[in-house]
């Protein structure tokens, strides 16, 4: 892939999996009782898509 | 997070929608009855904890993840307005933000065709298509402008 200018390649998804993720990412960001998920509550929401294996180990 | 910068977030992500763009330091501080300097230094502080992010070395919003406070290739109609999204994710990410559906308008980043997805209860029309994620997710704060 060109735009990827010489750089790990990196993973698709389809673009189904990438709504899913985005409504569990971000449904709450409005919420008045908003709270922000610990790395380990985010990383439980990758792996509920599938998402895991290195690529997706969040820091 | 304690009270105080957790309430100046909520703040901000609620006067980015009711404005339809990005606030400043001086709207949050209007709105909270607080100084634009109480108000600049939460910002930092949420920056800091990757709640929202700033521009470099300011107090001007760049980003209250999934909209952008700058216009980029991902274009997003929901609730009646236009919004810039970061990057594709983000973009499906203020439809669920909103909790609407939404038309999102953005290119593809290799061939630079034209891309419409609508998005009707949470899912795109369009199942062909593929979302590119270049960064581990180890160091998608080490540039979340990159990113």
């Amino acid at each position: 892939m060109r735009w990827v200018d010489g750089r790990a390649p990196g993973v698709t998804l389809p673009v189904g999996t990438l709504s899913r993720l985005a409504h569990l990412w971000w449904g709450d960001r409005l919420d008045p009782d908003w709270r922000p998920r610990t790395r380990d509550q985010n990383q439980a929401l990758l792996e509920s898509l599938g998402l895991m294996g290195d690529f997706w180990r969040l820091a | 997070m304690d009270e105080g910068d957790r309430a100046v977030r909520n703040l901000t992500y609620h006067l980015f929608v009711d404005l339809g763009r990005a606030p400043t330091v001086a709207d949050v501080a209007a709105a909270a009855g607080s100084t634009t300097a109480e108000v600049g230094a939460s910002w930092h502080r949420l920056h800091d904890a990757h709640a929202l992010v700033l521009q470099p070395d300011t107090t001007e919003l760049r980003m209250a993840n999934p909209f952008s406070a700058v216009a980029t290739p991902y274009r997003v109609h929901a609730d009646d307005r236009w919004w810039f999204a970061n990057c594709a994710w983000d973009a499906f990410g203020i439809c669920a933000a909103l909790r609407v559906d939404g038309r999102i308008e953005t290119t593809c980043a290799e061939c630079a065709d034209s891309i419409v997805c609508e998005v009707v209860d949470q899912r795109p029309d369009d199942g062909e298509l593929l979302f590119h994620c270049l960064v581990p997710a180890a160091r998608w704060w080490d540039d979340i402008v990159f990113t």
